[in-house]
């Protein structure tokens, strides 16, 4: 595969999905050898060995929040909810582009999804495994967390359904199990060619039981098909209805910066802001150092920050609807809160995050800069901070300023708050760290299906391998 | 609960109470070694103390039943039954009246005695807090000498030869030193002391004295009388400096005299008016419906002014400004035209010719024996220079004194400033000869081992007063016998004993102290049942001095200025209201107490007002030094609106320690706040006039409850950038309609009498639109028609802030300690708080006090969103909060409107460490664990407590009615059974209103009980009756009455409070 | 007949010809029906929409399997909140009804979701008879280039039509780039 076009050689008006030469083979060849023959990289390996050094730190105060209890953190009355539900929102919000592309894009016909779908939905799964794990760290009983699940006791007792927080339960449980799912099914004809092209033994042996005996007989692809996208028009609104009930955490709630009706739909857009801008941070850097920009173009890039575009616009007026709101309303509670945010003791906050979030993101109207990859990279960070932000501002300064000033106060995290943060951050890198190399970063039937929709894989195949016989 | 009214326990409680003690009553002969039951209850006890000493942890209790199978409960003690005692507790020497609830030998809570004329049922935090300290591990535990601990039989043997050598000399040089006594058995135990050695001197000090009033009766009067009042009859009081509901010796009953004479309801539309001129900021100030905040110095001039208004003989006008003029003007007249029914009452810290002049005034109104009782002192030896501790300081120096006794108080520490008592005690007790054997002997028996106990030779531990047996006299000479709940936890003796045991009484005990005292002193044939009613009511019947009429003479006004220099800073001292002159510094309860108004907890502060402290540069937390006469204290600033201008607050009894203690994660142990005492001169003891003020470029972190100060008026200051957001809260019918519908948040209504009167919906109208609407709900009503359905009243008319109903609820409900660290967090744990709302940051503000506990609301807000259902409604309205269910989510806390939720973010109980400290927690009150939530629960347990009763008399009536035949018989016993329960639900009450001096709090049930209408029903149905933050649809159980103010027209307008 | 005999003597899977690209295979499976064989089947490294109705599979049943599921689910999902709160353990939360029944929908919907997804993926595999480790496919070596770029197509011996030297006849005449027998 000598001929992979380089960013710099290639056309940056509307780029192609994939770009010629690329064949059945050639697809095969290069995902697959991301695994199977590359060797380990310093970077990959500086990298593992950064995050790992993150995981301890988080193993560490988790053990000591644990030993203490979550007085460690800079958590109060009224502030009773502090970084630990900021990061949970957050994460799960990171989740939901995977989801989004891999489920709304494919019953939208989108080919271009098709490259960046595999990686999405591994993103998902590990943003929701690092979100999963707030809940029960913030709960003052820890140990108790089961009692949110129904399950038989002798007590005859059940978690209360009317609360959001149970609602929050069965959707992010749902949502994991049916993103793993979505995923793996995605995997198996993946799995498949692993395990034919796997030199190992045991590697071979690996990729053999997790690829379940798959032949690609057509009966077999008639039937997967069926499931895999009756599986994306269940996710699709399974996206929704989770980060809507996420926003109901809040919205359930009498306290002003809460009580709205928007926020389900203002969550939801918000999740897929942040979920896209997560996206770009990562695929950016990967498709450079595994050479894949090929099948990574351009053209995916551009098609992110457009949707962050137009999520970013959704999230806007959700602010404008807030602000609004709290005038026209009439409530002391929420005009106080608008003013309080606008020019408060967490002022600060607010005007950033309406910098990250609204303002920045605005550059993105223009082609050239949606084409200068390092640009886009700051930018999708910047609203990666952006959307943090927003969570602080609905959490922290809602409750700091609510019904009754005698009961007003401030909230200050501790170091514990933010190692803790920071030690998830190293937990979803390292998971991604290690997921391109165990596992086809990009779903590469799929990807053959796309090469013989584009340009029907008949191109002869060039400088070929020598096949393995077994 | 027990209620002293109940006929049952009055019959019961002197048996139970008395045979408890006695030593003769011997009716267990199964104990060997022929325990008694007193005896019993004490090795108890011991053992548990015993315990404590060892350092054991708390699984020493299995062994204790080893030893005494509860099997055999003495008599009275019944198992899971609290057993209530009168007593009382002695403070400066005068004593209030409690009852202590007992269980299972145990004392766990203090309530006002209903009987004793100084409480009248009603509670301080004194009273409520002095529980914790009989239970403190920090107390002292043995007697020491230099330090390091001995026999009690080394030191008597001591003693013992010292006294050898004195009786030969008569007592020459023997020198004993107390706080103030009123107790009739110790005054005759002092003079058989003083037969055995007539030369022996006994002197007393107490930082608290009245010395003040007493000269100012001896200007007035020729001789220290003692004064109390009535303000039952009084319509127009006016204070000058005074904070009588707070730091007089019956301010408690005043408190409560006072506010029934303010109660404003439909039926009763009469309120009296109180004037206050004051150099600080009291809570009796913030009742005033007219305040005047002056300097110090010019109070005098104020009575001046107005006694030359009212025309007392031989008083001439001076010359004041306009404003104040006026307000003296109006505040004349206002008395003049209540002859007899006005009173005037100065402060302890005005000089005596203020009090003269007070005196004449009120002679002139013709108060005296109307409002102004007076009466002899019964206080041991009073106003006798040569008894003073000055005089005893010079004799230490002078080598007068050879053996020094100190019997309780800390002189070391609260001696006047020009006193060197310490130097003096210290070159004593280090004084040495050639053989080594000391040439003087310094003792002292304390109930800590404190700054004095340091200084002295040999030191004892003193019985608390829940230990021993003992009198005391309360403000109007009604004696009390004080008898002891338990026996001494840490081996002390009461001063009674020690000297008993002085005067060769081997076996000296307080039991037979008192009881052969009061043997005499009863002169009845049946002395017995004499002696159980006696200790049974908790007052000594007809003891009380008998008042006596005494007519002024002229005041000498001649050397009367006051400040004119308008740039001078003042400083005024003041009793602390948590740790009061210092006796309550080591008492956890109380340094977390916020202090009303500023709000601080564990540490005291300079307090000024924030003109002032602009003036002089400074802001809050910055360190002042403060120089009195080269005598200097350095302290934090804390800001206070309402200050007089160039005034500044100093409170008293901080900077104690260091002391021991294993509760140092409470903060006690460290010292807290600084001692003001070295800056405090005899002299001047009430104020000082032209300190020097300097800053010292030092900050110190203070820590308040209230973080944000922004509690009410639009221009109350607020933390630095919080500046432009300041709420309203407080409504008046002056309010601006603009600011009604924009900004204000309506918490707290606030109405004058005459506008009540002119419009009796008023409290309604002042809710606006917000209240008219109907409170519409996607669900149905939930029904609470049937039953008992719990709900509360505050009237912020009474509440005056004193916080006993935060400590009471903290004995009664196993309320931790957090610390001050944990404070600074916004983690304190107090079930109610008190918010002290501000109208604006004017010298002169309208302060509201509002008492909150949980609301219990209807459709309360914390319950739906708790996703395991811990916190759920009961049938009978209540919010319950499931602490085994708690997986401490904090969401209820979240979705609070009232954030009264408290969280155990770490386990805060941890402080529960010594046998003893956990002997203190009320049993019917689950201790909480880390990681759950906490509220208040209307005092479930008493509610509990008070359904079984009313169950339980209502099938003894059913069965009694089902014996009878007669159909008339049966509907007069059901209508019998009726009014038994109406009394019994009537009855309970929970801590929170049962500590009240000033019954601010009723709760009970919101419907008619056995046919009849209940307290709270009536006042809910008061117009002036509103919920907090009605619009949520909540619907809260607890329910407000608006503050009523009764402002005199003549003062209305821009002086409305007395503006100067 | 002498097919039979043939396949007695060294058991047969089929007869599998390898392709290069999906028109070829396509071409050829329609060719291979309409000589009216009907056991066949073709393996593919990409899904080709057209085979499975040439090679004659109707419907798969993964809807209606699914729609099954998400209708339990709701039910199971609602009922166990609606047993819960009213009949097995009511009680006052809030002054709310004990039938709140707006408040249970999000976790009905979950539940819908849930057991849809779940039911989906299982029948899927267990229609597909997967997990199978072995198939004789597997035997032939240049099998693993069907999950990569070849394209395969199998005349299975039960084929009542199966025939040795016809059938191998027909494969060859679909100029694959190679035929070959898999053994059973």
């Amino acid at each position: 595969m000598s001929s992979i076009p380089h960013d710099a050689t290639m056309q940056t008006v509307n780029p192609p999905v994939i770009y010629p030469g690329v064949t059945y083979a050639s697809v095969t060849d290069q995902v697959s050898d991301v695994v199977l023959k590359r060797p380990f990289g310093k970077a990959w390996m500086a990298g593992v060995g950064i995050t790992m050094l993150l995981v301890m730190m988080l193993t560490g105060s988790i053990g000591y929040l644990l030993l203490k209890g979550v007085g460690v953190w800079g958590i109060n009355v009224p502030v009773a909810w502090g970084f630990a539900i900021i990061n949970f929102v957050w994460w799960i919000g990171i989740g939901h582009a995977g989801t989004f592309i891999s489920a709304m894009l494919l019953l939208m016909r989108q080919d271009w999804r098709t490259s960046i779908n595999r990686f999405a939905e591994a993103m998902t799964l590990f943003a929701v495994a690092c979100a999963g794990m707030f809940p029960l760290l913030h709960l003052g009983r820890y140990k108790f967390f089961y009692w949110l699940m129904p399950y038989p006791n002798s007590m005859g007792l059940w978690p209360q359904f009317r609360s959001a927080l149970v609602w929050d339960v069965f959707a992010v449980s749902t949502y994991g199990l049916i993103s793993l799912l979505f995923w793996y099914v995605g995997l198996v004809p993946d799995l498949a060619t692993m395990r034919d092209r796997a030199t190992n033994p045991i590697v071979w042996r690996i990729y053999a039981i997790l690829a379940l005996g798959w032949r690609g007989a057509s009966r077999h692809w008639q039937r997967y098909h069926a499931a895999y996208l009756l599986l994306a028009g269940i996710a699709a609104p399974l996206v929704v209805s989770v980060h809507s009930i996420v926003g109901m955490d809040f919205a359930q709630s009498l306290v002003p910066g809460w009580h709205s009706t928007i926020f389900p739909p203002y969550f939801v857009a918000g999740a897929i802001f942040s979920g896209f801008a997560m996206v770009l941070t990562l695929i950016i850097p990967m498709r450079k150092a595994f050479k894949l920009e090929n099948l990574i173009t351009l053209r995916h890039v551009n098609n992110c920050c457009k949707l962050m575009l137009v999520t970013g616009m959704i999230v806007a007026y959700g602010y404008a609807a807030e602000i609004y709101m709290s005038w026209y309303s009439g409530s002391v509670y929420e005009s106080y809160l608008s003013y309080n945010r606008f020019f408060g003791n967490y002022a600060v906050a607010f005007w950033l995050l309406i910098t990250c979030n609204v303002v920045i993101p605005q550059l993105l109207w223009f082609q050239s800069i949606r084409n200068n990859l390092y640009l886009v990279w700051t930018l999708a960070i910047v609203v990666n901070v952006g959307m943090w932000l927003e969570r602080y501002v609905i959490i922290i300064i809602s409750l700091a300023r609510d019904f009754i000033p005698s009961s007003w106060g401030m909230y200050y995290p501790t170091v514990w708050d933010i190692t803790v943060f920071a030690g998830t951050i190293g937990f979803f890198l390292l998971l991604i760290l290690m997921f391109v190399r165990v596992l086809p970063a990009i779903a590469m039937a799929e990807t053959r299906e796309l090469v013989h929709e584009t340009h029907g894989g008949t191109v002869p195949m060039q400088n070929m391998e020598p096949r393995r016989v077994r | 609960m027990h209620d002293q009214n109940d006929p049952i326990e009055l019959d019961e409680q002197p048996l139970r109470a008395w045979d408890e003690f006695a030593p003769d009553a011997d009716e267990m002969p199964e104990l060997a070694d022929g325990l008694t039951r007193r005896s019993f209850m004490q090795r108890m006890a011991a053992s548990m103390a015993l315990a404590g000493l060892a350092g054991a942890g708390c699984n020493d209790r299995p062994t204790d039943e080893k030893i005494v199978p509860y099997v055999q409960a003495p008599e009275g003690v019944q198992p899971g039954k609290p057993v209530i005692f009168a007593s009382a507790m002695p403070l400066n020497g005068y004593g209030k009246g409690v009852l202590v609830t007992s269980r299972e030998g145990r004392p766990i809570k203090i309530e006002g005695n209903p009987q004793h004329p100084s409480t009248l049922g009603g509670t301080d935090v004194f009273l409520q807090a002095s529980i914790l300290d009989i239970y403190d591990p920090a107390r002292s535990q043995t007697p020491t000498r230099a330090g390091t601990g001995v026999d009690a039989s080394t030191f008597w043997a001591a003693l013992g030869a010292r006294l050898e050598t004195l009786s030969k000399v008569d007592g020459e040089g023997l020198r004993f030193l107390s706080g103030t006594i009123t107790s009739p058995s110790l005054i005759d135990l002092i003079q058989s002391v003083q037969r055995k050695y007539p030369k022996a001197r006994w002197h007393t000090y107490d930082p608290m004295d009245r010395a003040n009033r007493r000269a100012g009766n001896v200007l007035a009067f020729g001789k220290p009388l003692s004064v109390h009042f009535d303000l039952k009859p009084a319509r127009v009081i006016l204070s000058l400096d005074s904070d009588f509901l707070f730091d007089d010796l019956a301010s408690l009953r005043y408190a409560r005299e006072f506010m029934n004479a303010r109660r404003v309801r439909v039926s009763q539309l009469e309120m009296n008016r109180l004037y206050v001129a004051e150099s600080t900021f009291s809570i009796t100030g913030s009742m005033a419906d007219h305040r005047l905040p002056i300097r110090p110095a010019n109070v005098a001039m104020l009575a001046q002014a107005i006694a030359a208004e009212i025309g007392v003989a031989g008083v001439s006008a001076v010359g004041l400004d306009a404003a104040s003029a006026r307000w003296v003007k109006a505040v004349a007249e206002d008395l003049k035209s209540q002859k007899g029914t006005s009173l005037i009452v100065v402060g302890e810290s005005q000089p005596p010719v203020v009090h003269a002049l007070a005196m004449a005034i009120n002679e002139a109104l013709g108060n005296l024996g109307k409002t102004v009782l007076l009466s002899e002192s019964t206080e041991f030896g009073v106003g006798d220079a040569s008894r003073s501790l000055k005089s005893l300081a010079d004799d230490m120096t002078g080598g007068k004194v050879d053996t020094l006794l100190i019997l309780g108080g800390n002189p070391a520490m609260n001696a006047p400033a020009e006193v060197d008592f310490a130097g003096a005690l210290r070159a004593m007790s280090t004084d040495r000869q050639t053989d080594d054997s000391s040439s003087h002997f310094t003792a002292h028996l304390g109930v800590y081992s404190n700054e004095t106990a340091f200084l002295c030779q040999w030191h004892l531990p003193e019985a608390h007063y829940l230990e021993a047996w003992g009198d005391v006299r309360a403000h109007d000479g009604t004696a009390t016998i004080i008898q002891p709940l338990i026996s001494p936890l840490y081996g002390g003796q009461s001063i009674a004993e020690f000297l008993g045991r002085l005067i060769g009484q081997v076996q000296a005990n307080g039991y037979e102290i008192v009881r052969s005292y009061w043997q005499k002193a009863a002169g009845t044939k049946d002395f017995e049942g004499w002696w159980q009613a006696t200790l049974n009511t908790g007052v000594v019947a007809g003891s009380a001095s008998s008042l006596i009429s005494a007519s002024c003479g002229k005041p000498d006004l001649s050397n009367l200025q006051g400040s004119a220099n308008p740039a001078a800073i003042d400083i005024v001292f003041r009793p602390d209201y948590s740790v009061w002159d210092g006796t309550f510094a080591g008492n956890t309860w109380l340094m977390e107490c916020p202090r009303p108004f500023s709000k601080l907890v564990w540490d005291n502060a300079a307090l000024l007002d924030p003109a002032t402290a602009t003036r002089l540069g400074l802001a809050g937390d910055d360190v002042v030094k403060v120089t009195v006469r080269n005598q200097s204290a350095e302290l934090p600033v804390a800001l206070l609106p309402g200050l007089p201008d160039g005034v500044i607050t100093l409170h008293l009894g901080y900077g104690r320690g260091p002391r021991r203690s294993n509760t140092t994660d409470t903060g006690l142990g460290d010292t807290h706040g600084v001692n003001v005492y070295p800056i405090r001169f005899s002299d001047a003891s009430g104020f000082s006039a032209n300190v020097d003020v300097a800053r010292t470029g030092k900050a110190y972190k203070l820590v308040r409850t209230h973080n944000h100060h922004a509690m009410g008026g639009p221009t109350t200051p607020t933390t630095s950038s919080g500046k432009a957001l300041k709420p309203h809260a407080i409504v008046t019918p002056q309010t601006s309609e603009a600011e009604k519908e924009v900004g204000n948040r309506r918490l707290v209504r606030v109405v004058s009498l005459g506008e009540f009167k002119a419009q009796p919906k008023i409290v309604e109208e002042l809710g606006g639109e917000r209240e008219k609407r109907p409170l519409l709900s996607l669900y149905p009503e939930w029904d609470y028609s049937k039953g008992y359905q719990w709900g509360m009243s505050i009237d912020q008319t009474a509440c005056m802030g004193c916080n006993a109903c935060l400590v009471a609820c903290q004995a009664e409900n196993n309320i931790p300690v957090v610390g001050k660290d944990q404070v600074e967090k916004q983690r304190e744990m107090h079930w109610i708080r008190i918010d002290d709302y501000f109208d604006s940051a004017s010298e002169s503000p309208l302060v509201v006090h509002q008492p909150v506990p949980c609301q219990h609301c209807e459709n309360a807000s914390c319950e739906y969103v708790c996703p395991v259902g811990a916190t759920s409604h009961s049938a009978e309205g209540l919010n319950q909060m499931t602490y085994n269910r708690c997986v401490g989510t904090r969401y209820c806390s979240n979705n609070c409107a009232y954030k009264v939720r408290r969280f155990n973010f770490f386990d805060f109980n941890i402080h529960r460490e010594t046998p003893q400290q956990k002997m203190l927690a009320n049993p019917e009150v689950t201790v909480r664990t880390r990681g759950v939530m906490e509220k208040c629960t209307y005092c479930v347990q008493r509610i509990q407590n008070t359904r079984i009763e009313a169950e339980v008399a209502l099938v003894n009536i059913e069965e009694r009615i089902r014996a009878l035949s007669d159909e008339n018989q049966k509907t007069a016993m059901r209508e019998e059974g009726r009014k038994r329960e109406h009394e019994i639900v009537e009855g309970m009450q929970t801590a929170c209103q049962q500590a009240c001096p000033t019954q601010a709090i009723v709760f009970g049930s919101i419907l008619n009980v056995g046919g009849q209408p209940t307290k709270v029903k009536t006042l809910k149905d008061e117009p002036l009756d509103y919920t907090l933050l009605r619009e949520l649809t909540t619907k809260p159980r607890t329910s407000y009455m608006a503050r009523v103010r009764n402002p005199n027209p003549a003062l209305e307008g821009a002086h409305s409070r007395g503006e100067a | 007949m002498s097919a039979e005999t043939k396949a007695k003597d060294q058991p047969l899977f089929g007869l599998a010809a390898e392709f290069d690209s999906p028109e070829a295979i396509v071409d050829a499976a329609r060719k291979v029906m309409a000589a009216g064989y009907s056991d066949a089947e073709a393996y593919t490294p990409i899904a080709i929409v057209e085979l499975p109705e040439i090679l004659g599979s109707k419907r798969t049943y993964i809807a209606p399997i699914v729609g099954i599921g998400a209708l339990l689910g709701a039910v199971g999902g609602f009922g166990m909140q609606y047993f819960a709160n009213v009949i097995h353990y009511p009680w006052n939360i809030g002054g709310r009804p004990m039938n709140s029944w707006p408040m249970w929908i999000p976790i009905t919907f979950e539940c819908a979701i849930l057991m849809a997804g779940v039911s989906g993926v299982l029948s899927m595999f267990a229609l597909n008879g997967l997990p199978q480790p072995y198939h004789p496919m597997f035997r032939l070596d240049s099998f693993a280039r069907a999950s990569q770029d070849r394209f395969f197509l199998c005349i299975e011996s039960t084929d009542p039509k199966f025939d040795m030297i016809e059938t191998r006849q027909l494969l060859e005449s679909l100029a694959p780039m190679a035929v070959m027998e898999v053994p059973k």
